[in-house]
């Protein structure tokens, strides 16, 4: 016991003068690593963006073009752009591109808190679910009203095609007939719950959804224009269609704005083209009925998020009964969690899945081998919202 | 005047005093945020209102109220964190034994048992998914896993501590192994084991959490960022705070409640004392 | 003496040979593909380790960014967690009575599971500056503390109270006053259950601040880059981060290991 105090009194005041050297440390230094390869084409505008003039109305067509980009600009330069990343990021980062400002955003959390208190004064949010949340005054709501206005994705021409219908390309080419009539019964599905929008909603809450009913229904009225509504604000008729040319923007975009640490993945991506990542021969064979007894029936689809609305389309064609009339035995699993619908797909865990074409790109550049097989959303939901 | 003494003396007490101490700031400090917050409930929410959304008979989703769904998911939670719990207590069992065993497995698995607690586990979910092929299944594995180091660890240290003179006995004795450790090793490992076990219990429920916020489905970590996301009430976030955290406590007890009705040794130091 | 000194080496080469050579042998069949057959997967989901090395050869500097800032916040935390850990036990010591319910209260936070605990404290953060550096950085900080500051507590009070048979008697024959025997007796007994609780708490602190920066509003850090390429699939990449991670816990676990070795021959 010859041990005095004065070891440890030594041990403690080091600590100590480390714990004030990592301090300075910390505030210190300030490099970001969201900032990325893009960052190197900030000022080269887009030739997608470029293209954008139409301007389609949606609510707050008050506020002019020009006032957007300064919103934008002013947001950017203080830092508080927000946006979920993990894959949710490209549209957002095309946009910042756009108008000659660094790719830097703020992590957003998946409520609207941050945006409520300040700390991020330009925040992410899909039309049929967030900004739903931050206008009404039902349960989560923030209620801010016509207190808020837009800035739509689409209009800025930066739109990126979000939820699809993919499988793998080995699945696909195994089971043709039960990919077709998954398609035909899921399209039924989708086209049912456009109609009346608010029995999918109610559909979906009794299928054990996440949130309440009313914005449930919200939901469910917004995904509707989504789905029926493209990208230059035409009305769609064909439900599940892959517009080539919004398909096209999405890929190119990609190419330019995800950005992959791994040189082998990176090279793919640039490689890729439309015919490695979706098929329409599938879609076109089950609208047109012409697909025989499904070769595989029990089949399982991950969503891209938690059960809501946002995916009725599914819901109703099980509830209904469309998935039986075709023979198929359909289980919806949700998403939401760290196992991706593409990896979960990918690894077979799941057969079919929703995802946003711009993760099913990186992902088949990663290495996977999935198919997109119709494309439910026909524009953007993506939108940053702000305070008037 | 004594009984009172005697009360305010007693540990429960004493406890109780700690609980109001921190009730009292916490309150404080919510209606603190009450007045500058918009949605106070977000970030620091009156208790009252988190005992009101645990007894109010309100249907959040479809069918259930917060208090049946964060049972009906609990439930789920904590069946396949006992279900894990149990392999991690088998394998780090079996593990340690090998270890005292053979000096040679312990050298090549100690500093891989180390290892295990360095991975990011989480990490490796969508692997050991990949593996096992069904995402319940991987729940399990992962909270195996991140629950039967303490387990090993503990028990090892267990055989590693059973007196030299024991063992030197036994030797003369002419025992065998196998009455080597069923004589001497695994009784005296045994308070060892359970120290492992009380340690690893709270540790299999917040893994459990962990791994449920993978993938969707039922349990209380999909409902606890189903909350967190969705337009759900913010009261079932910190329904499930407060739930996780008692049965966390609990399980420790728990656990020690069933040491003390197996173990011999542990009703005698009641009774000496 | 000879014979015993030679069996002591020997013993020390074994127990670093061994774990090597089951190492070498695990990644040799790692880069072959026969782990891939063991465990059923392909290598995607298990990429080569070469290409895990040559991917974090390429993005050294990202990494390293990154490396840094996971590696502040986690031993930020983890001295700040400990320090408040040991003066709790201190308090608990002085105080026996209300100390250890606030003992049993402290440990009761190790059972609020990590991914409740992370938003709830971000949230409770945002008012601390108006750079969101600064206030992810605390947040992560806070989070590691409250997860560190529960195991020193709990094994420091252990330290500060369980003393040697008849050493207090000792103290009081010498009529050593109270500060006497706590700075003589208690604070020296403690050191090795310090060293007990930090063997638990430094991979316990690096696991924690991965997972803070899950949720953390600026984007950094190693944990959210492993979270970020496994959800746009890029598992080689997710490797590379995870290969990283693996390789901060070793380091900061040998350092303690280093630091453990010196202090406790000290006292021998």
């Amino acid at each position: 016991m010859k041990f005095s105090g004065k070891t440890l009194a030594a041990v403690i005041a080091a600590a100590m003068i480390v714990s004030t050297f990592s301090a300075c440390g910390s505030s210190g230094s300030g490099s970001s690593t969201t900032t990325t390869a893009a960052q190197a084409e900030t000022t080269t505008t887009t030739a997608a963006a470029a293209e954008s003039t139409e301007f389609v109305t949606t609510e707050g067509a008050e506020t002019a073009a020009a006032s957007d980009g300064d919103r934008i600009i002013a947001a950017a330069q203080a830092g508080k752009v927000g946006n979920w990343g993990l894959g949710n990021e490209y549209e957002i980062l095309a946009l910042l591109t756009k108008y000659g400002q660094e790719n830097r955003f703020l992590s957003q959390a998946f409520d609207m808190d941050g945006f409520d208190d300040d700390s991020i004064t330009l925040a992410s949010a899909m039309t049929y679910n967030e900004l739903g949340l931050v206008q009404n005054s039902y349960e989560g709501g923030y209620g801010y009203g016509d207190s808020v206005g837009i800035i739509d994705m689409n209009n800025e021409g930066v739109a990126m095609l979000e939820d699809n219908l993919f499988c793998t390309k080995a699945f696909a080419e195994a089971n043709p007939n039960t990919v077709k009539a998954f398609i035909s019964a899921s399209m039924k599905g989708w086209k049912y719950a456009c109609e009346n929008p608010e029995e999918a909603a109610q559909i979906v809450f009794e299928a054990g959804s996440s949130v309440s009913s009313d914005h449930q229904a919200y939901m469910a009225s917004e995904v509707k224009k989504l789905v029926e509504t493209d990208t230059n604000g035409s009305t769609v008729t064909d439900y599940g269609k892959m517009d080539e040319a919004a398909m096209q923007q999405t890929l190119d975009l990609a190419k330019q704005y995800i950005s992959l640490d791994d040189s082998t993945a990176a090279e793919k991506l640039q490689a890729l083209t439309l015919d490695d990542i979706r098929s329409t021969a599938y879609w076109t064979d089950a609208i047109a009925g012409s697909f025989d007894a499904p070769e595989k029936t029990d089949v399982s689809i991950q969503l891209k998020w938690l059960p809501q609305a946002q995916f009725m389309g599914y819901f109703v064609a099980k509830a209904k009964g469309y998935y039986d009339e075709v023979g198929l035995n359909v289980t919806i699993v949700s998403g939401g969690g760290d196992i991706g619908e593409t990896t979960a797909v990918n690894n077979g865990t799941v057969d079919f899945g929703v995802t946003w074409v711009s993760n099913l790109i990186s992902a088949n550049a990663g290495g996977m081998d999935l198919l997109e097989i119709a494309q439910v959303y026909q524009r953007s939901g993506l939108v940053l919202v702000y305070k008037k | 005047m004594k009984a009172i003494r005697k009360i305010v003396n007693s540990k429960a007490f004493v406890t109780l005093v700690w609980i109001a101490v921190i009730i009292i700031i916490w309150e404080i400090c919510a209606a603190r945020v009450a007045e500058v917050k918009r949605t106070p409930e977000n970030v620091l929410p009156h208790l009252s209102g988190v005992i009101d959304s645990l007894t109010s008979d309100r249907k959040i989703n479809g069918s259930q109220t917060a208090l049946g769904m964060v049972l009906e998911n609990a439930g789920a939670t904590l069946s396949r964190a006992a279900v894990g719990y149990v392999i991690g207590i088998a394998a780090g069992f079996i593990l340690a034994l090998l270890m005292s065993l053979s000096g040679i497995i312990e050298k090549i698995a100690f500093p891989y048992l180390m290892l295990i607690q360095l991975i990011p586990i989480l990490g490796m979910a969508p692997i050991i998914n990949a593996i096992t092929g069904d995402i319940a299944v991987s729940r399990i594995v992962i909270a195996a896993i991140l629950t039967f180091y303490p387990v090993a660890a503990n028990t090892l240290a267990g055989f590693k501590a059973v007196r030299r003179e024991a063992h030197e006995l036994m030797y003369s004795y002419a025992a065998n192994k196998l009455q080597l450790y069923t004589k001497t090793m695994i009784p005296a490992c045994i308070p060892y084991f359970f120290t492992g076990l009380k340690i690893s219990a709270p540790m299999a429920i917040t893994a459990s959490i962990l791994v449920d916020t993978l993938q969707g489905g039922i349990g209380l970590g999909c409902l606890l960022s189903q909350s967190l996301k969705g337009a759900m009430t913010r009261y079932v976030f910190w329904d499930i705070v407060f739930f996780s955290a008692v049965i966390g406590i609990l399980s420790f007890y728990i656990m020690g409640l069933i040491e003390t009705l197996l173990c011999p040794y542990k009703r005698l130091e009641k009774k000496g004392r | 003496m000879a014979a015993k000194v030679n069996k002591k080496r020997r013993s020390a080469v074994q127990s670093v040979v061994c774990p090597l050579i089951f190492g070498i042998a695990l990644i040799a069949a790692w880069q072959t593909g026969l782990l891939h057959i063991v465990l059923n997967t392909d290598e995607y989901v298990l990429p080569y380790p070469t290409r895990i090395i040559t991917i974090i050869g390429e993005n050294s500097d990202k990494i390293m960014t990154n490396v840094w800032a996971s590696v502040q916040v986690a031993v930020l935390g983890l001295i700040f967690g400990s320090l408040l850990g040991y003066l709790i036990a201190i308090f608990a010591t002085v105080f026996p009575k209300y100390g250890s319910g606030g003992l049993t209260i402290v440990s009761a936070f190790n059972a609020i599971p990590i991914v409740a605990l992370a938003p709830v404290i971000i949230n409770w953060t945002k008012d601390v500056s108006s750079e969101a550096e600064v206030r992810s950085a605390v947040a992560k900080v806070i989070v590691v503390t409250v997860v560190s500051m529960a195991s020193m507590s709990v094994n420091a009070y252990r330290g500060l109270t369980e003393l040697p048979p008849f050493s207090d008697d000792l103290m009081k024959t010498y009529a050593a006053g109270r500060l006497t025997e706590f700075v003589k007796l208690r604070l020296p007994n403690s050191v090795p259950y310090i060293f007990t609780a930090l063997r638990v708490s430094v991979p316990g602190s690096v696991i924690s601040a991965l997972v803070s920066e899950y949720f953390a509003e600026y984007i950094t850090g190693v944990g959210r880059q492993i979270r970020e390429n496994i959800l746009i699939a890029q598992y080689s990449t997710a490797w590379a981060y995870i290969v990283t991670a693996c390789i901060i816990g070793i380091v900061m676990y040998a350092v303690l290991m280093v630091i453990e070795a010196i202090v406790l021959k000290k006292r021998r």
